[in-house]
C-alpha cells in the first residue's frame, strides 16, 4: 500500500506543493495580519474577535478548498484501460488501487491542516485567546472529506470529467438550497441587528442547531469511509468504460 | 558491551539530550523574564508564550526522534508510523473508549470524594441536546489536539520505548520510560503547570506524581503502541486524554454550585483521584504486556 501510496505523491507533486503552498500562503496571511493589526491590543469590541475569526475563516477555507480542484488530477492520469489493467495486476488489486486515492487525500488533508493549525495557534496566541479558529479547521477538514466522499465514486464510475461536472451538480444544489433559506426562510436573526456576522455566531451556538452540527464530523468521516468501499465496488464497471 | 547495544544507548542519549534541552532553557528563561512562575501567572502577556509553548513544546520528541534518527544516520525504518489495523481495531477503539472512561470515573471519584454531601444527582445534571452537541464538538476536536500529542508519542512511545526495550526487560523499561516522561515535564511542573505552585510540597510532590502518573499512562501507551505497530492509537489515546479531561466533563455536564466546588479545590487532590484511576489502567497493562513477553519468549 505504501507503494501504491508513494506512486501518487509522486505523478501528483505539482498539485501536492499547490495544496501545500497555497495552506502556506493562507497561514501565513492570518499571521501576518495578527502581527501588523497589533493582536489582542487591536480587539476593541466582543464582536472584534468574532469578524477577525470570520476573516481567519475564510483564509482557512481557501487553503482546504482551492487544492480540491485538483483532485481530477488525481485520477486523471489512470484513467485508461492500461492503468487499471496494471492497477488489478498488482497484488493489492484494484481495491489497493482505489484505497490508496483516498488515503493520498487524506494525508494531504491532515498535512494542510497541520500547517494551518500551526498558524491558528500563532493567532490564537497573539491575540490571547481571545481569536481561534481550530474548531472551524476541524469542521473545514470534514467538509473537504465529505465533498471527496461526495466526489470520488462518480470520478471513479464516470471518469474525471463527468465526476467534476456531478460534484458541481451537488454544490450548486447545495447553494439554491441555501439561497432559498436566504429568500424565503426565517432569516430574522440575521437582518433585525447591526452586526450579522455576532448574530451569526450567537444563531450558531443557541439552540438545536450545535448538537446537528456537531454531529457533522462523525458524518462525515463516515461518508468517505462508505465512499472508499464504494468507488472499490465500482472500480471494475468504471475501467470498462475507460478508452484504450 | 555489545557494538550494537553501544549505538543504541548512544541514540538514546542523543534523543533525550535534544528532547529535554528546550524546556530546560526556555522555561527558566521566560521564568525570569515574567518574574514569576509563568503557568501560575496572571500577567496577561504571559499567555502568549505559555499558550505557544504548550502546543509547540509537545511536538519538542518527535523533533528530537528526527533529529537523532538523522544526526545517528539510523534512517526511518521501525518508525512506527504505519496503520497495522487487521486484527488490531480492539486495540484502536481502547485507545478512544479508555481515557473517555478512567476521565469519567476520575470525575465520579471527585464527586464522591469531594462533593459527598451533593451525590451524584445532585452534582451533575442529565443533558440536553445543546450540551451532547458540546460534548460531541469537544470529542471532535481531538483531530486538532492530536497533531500535539502526536508530536509527544512518536518521540516517547515511537523512539524511546523500543530503544529502552532493546536495553533491559519490558516491565523494567516501561518503569523507566514513565519516570523519563515524568522528568521532562518537570520545568513546566515547577513553573506551574498541572498543579498550580501552592500545595504542601512543592514542587518534589508535584513531579513525583507527575512521574508516577506517566509511569502508569506510558505502559497503557506502550501497551497500544507494541500490540498495533503503531504510534498513532497511543496519539489518539493522548490527545483524548488532554481533550477529555474530567474538568471537561464537569464543565458540561455539572450544575453550577459542583462547579465552584470543583474550581475551589486544590488541583492536586483531584489529581491524585485522577493518578488512581489512571494507576489501575496502567497495573492491567503492565500485567498485559508482561503476559505478551512471557508468551514471546516461551
Amino acid at each position: 500500500m505504501s507503494g501504491l501510496i508513494y506512486k501518487n505523491f509522486l505523478i501528483n507533486k505539482w498539485s501536492f506543493l499547490f495544496s501545500l503552498i497555497t495552506a502556506l500562503l493562507c497561514g501565513l496571511v492570518a499571521v501576518l495580519m495578527s502581527i501588523f493589526t497589533g493582536g489582542a491590543d487591536s480587539l476593541r469590541q466582543e464582536s472584534d474577535a468574532e469578524s477577525v475569526t470570520c476573516v481567519f475563516a475564510v483564509l482557512y477555507y481557501l487553503a482546504f478548498m482551492l487544492p480540491s480542484m485538483t483532485t481530477s488530477l488525481l485520477f486523471e492520469a489512470d484513467e485508461n484501460k492500461t492503468a487499471c489493467a496494471f492497477a488489478m495486476s498488482t497484488p493489492q488489486g484494484g481495491k489497493g488501487h482505489v484505497e490508496s486515492k483516498y488515503y493520498y487525500i487524506l494525508i494531504l488533508n491532515i498535512i494542510v491542516m497541520f500547517m494551518l493549525f500551526v498558524c491558528d495557534t500563532i493567532t490564537t496566541g497573539l491575540f490571547k485567546g481571545a481569536v481561534s479558529a481550530s474548531l472551524i479547521l476541524m469542521l473545514f477538514f470534514c467538509w473537504r472529506l465529505f465533498i471527496s466522499a461526495i466526489e470520488i465514486p462518480f470520478i471513479i464510475r464516470f471518469g474525471s470529467q463527468r465526476g467534476a461536472a456531478i460534484k458541481g451538480v451537488v454544490v450548486s444544489v447545495l447553494v439554491v438550497i441555501i439561497g432559498i433559506y436566504f429568500l424565503f426562510g426565517d432569516i430574522s436573526w440575521l437582518i433585525g441587528t447591526d452586526d450579522p456576522i455576532a448574530s451569526f455566531a450567537e444563531w450558531l451556538q443557541s439552540g438545536d442547531i450545535t448538537f446537528w452540527i456537531s454531529l457533522f464530523p462523525y458524518f462525515a468521516i463516515a461518508a468517505y469511509y462508505i465512499s472508499c468501499r464504494i468507488s472499490t465496488a465500482l472500480f471494475r464497471k468504471g475501467a470498462e468504460s475507460y478508452e484504450q | 558491551m555489545s557494538s550494537d547495544r553501544k549505538l543504541t544507548v548512544k541514540r538514546l542519549v542523543i534523543f533525550l539530550v535534544i528532547a529535554f534541552i528546550p524546556f530546560c532553557v526556555i522555561v527558566p528563561i521566560m521564568w525570569s523574564y515574567f518574574g514569576e512562575p509563568i503557568y501560575a501567572s496572571e500577567n496577561e502577556d504571559a499567555a502568549i508564550p505559555v499558550y505557544i509553548l504548550g502546543v509547540f513544546g509537545m511536538m519538542i520528541p518527535s523533533c528530537a526522534n528526527i533529529i537523532t534518527r538523522l544526526i545517528t544516520r539510523e534512517g526511518f525504518t521501525r518508525s512506527y508510523l504505519g496503520l497495522h489495523t487487521k486484527g488490531k481495531m480492539g486495540y484502536w477503539a481502547a485507545s478512544v473508549f479508555v481515557p473517555v472512561a478512567y476521565s469519567l470515573i476520575t470525575l465520579l471519584l471527585i464527586i464522591a470524594v469531594f462533593m459527598g454531601d451533593m451525590g451524584i444527582s445532585g452534582a451533575l445534571e442529565p443533558p440536553d441536546r445543546g450540551k451532547i452537541g458540546l460534548l460531541l464538538f469537544q470529542a471532535a476536536f481531538s483531530v486538532i489536539v492530536f497533531f500535539p500529542a502526536f508530536g509527544e508519542e512518536w518521540g516517547w512511545r515511537g523512539y524511546m520505548m523500543p530503544k529502552l526495550m532493546e536495553l533491559m526487560p519490558k516491565p523494567l523499561a516501561v518503569f523507566v520510560g514513565g519516570i523519563i516522561w515524568g522528568l521532562w515535564h518537570a520545568p513546566l511542573t515547577v513553573a506551574g503547570h498541572n498543579f498550580g505552585v501552592d500545595y504542601p510540597g512543592y514542587p518534589f510532590v508535584g513531579i513525583g506524581l507527575m512521574c508516577l502518573m506517566c509511569v502508569a499512562l506510558n505502559a497503557f501507551l506502550t501497551l497500544l503502541t507494541e500490540k498495533t505497530q503503531s504510534v498513532y492509537p497511543a496519539a489518539f489515546c493522548h490527545a483524548v486524554n488532554n481533550n477529555l479531561s474530567w474538568g471537561v466533563f464537569m464543565m458540561m455536564l455539572g450544575k453550577e454550585e459542583a462547579l465552584e466546588k470543583m474550581q475551589a479545590l486544590p488541583t492536586i487532590q483531584s489529581f491524585f483521584l485522577y493518578f488512581c484511576t489512571v494507576g489501575v489502567v496502567g497495573i492491567i497493562s503492565f500485567v498485559l504486556l508482561i503476559k505478551k513477553s512471557d508468551t514471546s519468549a516461551a
